[in-house]
């Protein structure tokens, strides 16, 4: 469960987020919409300690971020736009190792979690490839992999899709589909809910630092009028 | 361009560290030695070497070719000396017999190269270097490895899009300088990027180190670097 | 798993953020030293990896700086192909170019503290010029001092001859690296990490 309770938040005395309140479930699926600027990934990024309340609260599974942040960062696995510029080695599986390692398990669960984490992105027995050499979708999936080792009840996703084609959008949704069946929570931060909005419990839309809409998919369709995101035709 | 290849070579077979150090001992020797006996024996040890790593002596000279450009050039500027005779043979050879031997510390290092995974050099690092700056070192290493591709088309773009807009008619300062505030902060942007993607993933100074274990094969090869090493005091 | 992940000792925000950087910055170097301009005085061809070792100083300070270097070398020592004309391996390290190479941390953490005067990063932009040239001045020196120096020893060359052959020839070149380094400082474009 991750929840935020009042939060507030400025960047350079600007309010960027103001006293959000917010409780996400584990298991929800949770679309973020809203115009550019009206602090989605601002939000986001104090679900794990990389940004920290002005005031207010944020606890995941009941405990403060800000008094575990390794439990926070391993809980709530976290992918951003430019999935290029998140890898930190050269090769699938010595990424992937990456956050298990930093967690000091053992080596034999490390390979266990990487296998089970390229397994849930469909890039099974790919450990050895160049990321180099990956197409842009496989790069996401690999990035959504390098989140997924730390065994996660949440991910995070900001703007997964970003310079992805239709294809390859559709191999991450498909992923992100089937990790929500099996039981991990998504918070999916996007502009255009064209696709997703099928797949979501939730849609929370922002405007301003504040939530003005929290609705399930069919009553937010509505609601989201006039605040520029792309929704589906009715 | 020299790089690492799978093979199962002995060479791809030995622990980095006593690959290192073996060519920190053959090192000392060639740099403390310039008589023409030395020479040839140390011309035979490295020729065994590149031999183990299966490496081709035209393919190691070919990576080198700059570097041989100015190894040719030293002993004709040594050999040069204004007045009469104008050309000292003497000086001239003591300096080809002193480039003679970069050159074979050269082409035993290319052996290494072509022989060693970054992941194993990586482990090397981390278990040779204590503490935090091995720790470092080891990531940023990987780093280096993970970027180059990246970095590699950044630039090309830069230099494309200079071409594009005349850049070619601009001064040589002006030029130089483009390109590196572009280069610089596209780069910046990546790392400020990689720099929360590697705190979302728990990036920690006391992570489980890389795999690396001597083997039966580890020990005759630390033998030869320690008597190449104590070689260098004949 | 609460109890290991209690023991997990996170690097902290901002030597991330730091290391980010200058490892990014080491990889670029890398990237530079492929990149070979034509250079009419010089045997092989000149890059700009100079240049960039300069703004590793002005702007990642002394330690970062340094550290980026060490990382540059630590990279290429290894097999990464960052070395100039894509030599990669223990050899250039040790080879002519030794050096030039082992200079490069010293140049960078030299000029990082002049500039910055101390481990405490200020906006390069801000520091009166005169500091800034004196301090790319006395890098291209140590540099210059330390390659030739070695290149002399190592190949059994008369100190003048290692001038002639690894120095003079790139005088106006070094000149150039430095002007552009001076110019994207005081654009003001590229911000230190503020600490
Ligand atoms: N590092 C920063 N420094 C100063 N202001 C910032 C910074 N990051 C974000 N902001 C400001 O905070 C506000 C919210 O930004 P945020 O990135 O959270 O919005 P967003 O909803 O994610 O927008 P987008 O859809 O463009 O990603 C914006 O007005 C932005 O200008
Ligand atoms: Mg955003």
């Amino acid at each position: 469960m991750i929840e935020f309770r009042s939060v507030s938040y400025a960047f350079d005395d600007v309010n960027v987020l103001e006293d959000v309140s917010l409780t996400i479930d584990d298991g929800e699926f949770v679309l973020f919409a809203g115009a550019n600027g009206s602090g989605k990934t601002t939000l986001l990024r104090h679900c794990n300690g990389l940004l920290t309340p002005d005031s207010g609260e944020v606890l995941v599974d009941e405990t403060p971020v800000s008094e575990n942040l390794v439990a926070a960062r391993s809980n709530v696995g976290m992918v951003f736009q430019h999935p290029r510029d998140q890898f930190v080695a050269a090769t699938v599986g010595a990424d992937v190792a990456f956050g298990p390692e930093n967690l000091g398990l053992s080596r034999q669960e490390i390979d266990r979690r990487v296998d089970a984490a390229l397994e849930a992105v469909n890039m099974a027995g790919r450990e050895d490839e160049r990321i180099d050499a990956l197409s842009g979708g496989e790069q996401s999936r690999v990035a959504i992999a390098g989140a997924l080792a730390m065994e996660p009840t949440h991910l995070v996703l900001d703007e997964p899709f970003t310079g992805l084609d239709d294809p390859a959008k559709r191999s991450v949704l498909e992923r992100l589909e089937s990790l929500s069946a099996d039981g991990t929570g998504v918070l999916l931060a996007t502009h255009d809910l064209r696709d997703v909005l099928a797949l979501a419990d939730r849609v929370v839309a922002m405007r301003d630092g504040h939530i003005v809409v929290d609705e399930p998919p069919a009553r937010a369709r509505e609601a989201l009028s006039g605040l520029e995101v792309r929704v589906p035709e009715a | 361009m020299l790089s690492y290849e799978p093979d199962g070579t002995l060479a791809h077979r030995l622990d980095p560290r006593s690959k290192l150090a073996i060519q920190i001992g053959f090192a000392a020797t060639a740099l403390a030695h310039t008589g023409l006996r030395a020479l040839a024996a140390l011309s035979v040890v490295a020729a065994v070497v590149l031999l183990v790593a299966r490496v081709s002596v035209l393919e190691a000279l070919y990576a080198y070719r700059y570097a041989l450009v100015f190894l040719t050039l030293a002993p004709l500027l040594a050999a040069v000396t204004f007045g009469s005779p104008w050309i000292d043979l003497e000086d001239g050879a003591t300096s080809a017999r002193a480039s003679y031997r970069v050159l074979l510390i050269l082409l035993v290092s290319a052996a290494y190269v072509r022989s060693t995974p970054v992941r194993a050099s990586r482990a090397a690092i981390q278990r040779t270097i204590p503490g935090k700056p091995g720790q470092l070192l080891g990531i940023g290493v990987a780093l280096v490895f993970r970027f180059l591709p990246v970095l590699q088309a950044d630039l090309r773009t830069i230099r494309d899009a200079m071409a594009a807009r005349l850049g070619d008619e601009r001064s040589a300062v002006d030029r130089a300088s483009t390109i590196g505030i572009l280069g610089l902060s596209r780069a910046f942007d990546r790392a400020d990027r990689l720099a929360l993607a590697m705190q979302a993933r728990c990036f920690a100074w006391n992570p489980t180190l890389p795999a690396l274990s001597l083997s039966r094969l580890d020990y005759p090869a630390f033998a030869v670097a320690v008597v190449l090493a104590l070689s260098a005091f004949l | 798993m609460a109890t290991h992940e209690s023991t997990v000792d996170l690097v902290e925000g901002d030597v991330v953020r730091q290391f980010a950087r200058a490892a990014v910055l080491a990889a670029l170097i890398g990237v530079l030293g492929a990149i070979q301009i034509p250079y009419p005085l010089s045997p092989a061809p000149i890059t700009l990896q100079v240049l960039f070792v300069f703004l590793a100083g002005l702007v990642l300070g002394p330690v970062w700086g340094t550290a980026s270097m060490l990382l540059y070398l630590a990279a290429g020592a290894v097999g990464a192909p960052v070395f100039s004309g894509w030599e990669a391996g223990l050899g250039p390290l040790l080879g002519q170019t030794g050096g030039f190479l082992w200079s490069y941390p010293l140049a960078a953490g030299l000029i990082g503290l002049v500039v910055h005067r101390g481990t405490d990063l200020r906006d390069p932009a801000s520091v009166p010029l005169p500091i800034v040239v004196g301090a790319l001045v006395a890098g291209t020196v140590l540099v210059y001092a330390m390659g030739t120096g070695y290149a002399a020893w190592l190949l059994a060359l008369e100190p003048w001859e290692a001038i002639a052959g690894f120095a003079l020839p790139f005088i106006p070149a070094e000149l150039l690296k430095m002007a552009a380094a001076i110019a994207i400082v005081t654009s003001g474009r590229i911000e230190p990490v503020q600490s």
